[in-house]
């Protein structure tokens, strides 16, 4: 399996094997006994035309410890794109300097496809608006098969905002690959998960043993489920704030409610939380959120590495 | 049947888009390009609206006095009138004549739905995979959206 000068989109290029052996090879990178020279001379560009903390920061700490070195910017605001300089031409431009890689993030969806197209660099999508974060999806399902060593026949539960919440539209995407997941949407109405991907998960069902539901309350499911995969309430995406603070009281996980869970289940959140899950679930051994973002680091280590030749 | 005079007089050499339903050729017209064809080429375009059918009761029909539209640009007429027919015609007989195809990609005749999509914000020409041909979905290749009915929306070319 080639991935080197690969670009990494969208979790709906990538097949169940090739997540596989992405998953498969972290552990190299890892235990690697020279892994600051991995990615020596090796130039990323991260284009960062919106705030992210987490993605942004494991990338830059993963090109380093790779030995690599990063250039690029963290806010549009002091770029060229303030005089309507166009996306394919501040990417075609970083490109042109030579870097070996672009981590681009954006707030629009399809911003990275466009980026890829318009660079001879591969590229990856750091998260392009509502749309994508394929990273984020693999370093979740790196997660998942950490704690629960397989990622066929799992119960996972999405919970919180799943219209607007790219981690679980890709994480969902990708668990329709595996066989006989069981998935659990929890929501408001308002915020249920788009029609076009609970038709998908619906098609699936015949082909790969998928069953789902989608679901009003935390309560009546966390005693079936393996894994938790809490979200947040984009406050920002709804118009009505005191819906969004009526949400974030009801979609709300709580140390108490946790006495019938399963012996193996764990709680997962893409990060930043706000108070969906409250901190006495911190210190109970269900709790990952903080594991699953540790990890981000050595799964985009180990696509970096894998992208720029360092390892096949 | 009433008698009616008004017709549209065969072509010598060209293309005629026959079958389409009832006042899709005006779409048609606009989604082909067909006036910018006219005025590059000096071609002339008839489009006749609602004239009698006997499959269709009433329908719409084109005739194109150009050649240079190919099998794969015309397949985007299917996406209107599934049904219609494709005849080329030259030195005043038909040469050729197919139904249209639904084809598997359509390029820039199409607006993404998604106000979040780069293409709705940039000049990014716009490009689709049909995921389903009935109903017909598209997919954006950009933002991925799929979408079908009403909300496939045509662009206007002047």
């Amino acid at each position: 399996m080639i991935f080197k000068g690969r670009d990494i989109i969208s979790m709906n290029d990538l097949s169940r094997d090739e997540i596989d052996y992405i998953l498969a090879r972290v552990p190299a990178i890892q235990n690697h006994p020279d892994k600051s020279s991995l990615c020596r001379n090796k130039v990323s560009a991260m284009l960062f035309f919106e705030p992210s903390t987490r993605t942004r920061t494991s990338f830059e700490v993963a090109m380093r410890n790779l030995g690599g070195e990063i250039g690029g910017f963290y806010d549009a605001n002091i770029t060229s794109t303030v005089k309507d300089e166009s996306l394919w031409d501040t990417v075609k431009m970083h490109d042109g300097y030579g870097f070996d890689i672009i981590v681009i993030r954006h707030h629009l969806k399809g911003a990275a496809r466009v980026a890829a197209e318009a660079a001879d660099a591969p590229v990856i999508n750091a998260g392009d608006g509502p749309n994508q974060h394929p990273t984020q999806t693999l370093l979740d399902l790196y997660s998942i098969r950490e704690t629960q060593g397989r990622l066929d026949g799992l119960c996972v539960a999405m919970v919180g905002d799943l219209v607007n919440g790219r981690t679980v539209h890709s994480l969902t995407e990708a668990l329709l690959k595996y066989q006989d997941c069981r998935l659990i949407f929890i929501s408001p109405r308002d915020l249920a998960m788009p029609r076009a991907l609970v038709d998908k998960c619906a098609r699936a069902s015949q082909k790969r043993g998928i069953s789902f539901i989608e679901a009003r309350r935390i309560e009546d499911h966390i005693a079936d489920v393996d894994i938790l995969y809490m979200t947040r309430i984009q406050m920002e995406r709804l118009q009505e704030r005191a819906l969004a603070e009526k949400f974030r009281s009801i979609y709300r996980l709580e140390a108490g409610m946790l006495n019938k869970v399963r012996p193996n289940m764990k709680i997962m959140h893409p990060l930043p939380r706000v108070t969906e899950i409250a901190q006495d679930v911190d210190e109970t051994p269900y709790a990952y959120y903080f594991q699953q973002a540790r990890n981000g680091l050595l799964v985009r280590e180990t696509l970096l590495a894998l992208i720029l030749g360092a390892i096949t | 049947m009433k008698y009616r005079p008004i017709t549209i007089a065969k072509i010598e050499s060209g293309i005629v888009i026959d079958h389409i339903p009832a006042g899709k050729a005006l779409l048609i017209s606009q989604v082909l390009g067909l006036n910018a064809l006219a005025r590059k080429t000096g071609n002339i375009i008839a489009i006749g609206i609602h004239f009698d059918s006997k499959s269709l009761e009433k329908k719409d029909i084109i005739k194109v006095e150009n050649l240079s539209l190919t099998r794969n640009m015309l397949n985007v007429v299917a996406l209107i009138a599934p049904m219609a027919t494709i005849s080329r015609i030259e030195e005043g007989s038909v040469t050729e004549k197919h139904k249209v195809e639904v084809p598997d990609n359509v390029g820039d005749v199409v607006i993404c739905p998604d106000r979040f999509c780069i293409t709705n914000h940039e000049q990014v020409p716009c490009k689709f995979f049909v995921v389903d041909k009935s109903p017909l979905t598209l997919k954006c290749h950009y933002c991925e959206t799929e979408f079908f009915g009403p909300l496939i929306r045509y662009k206007e070319k002047s």
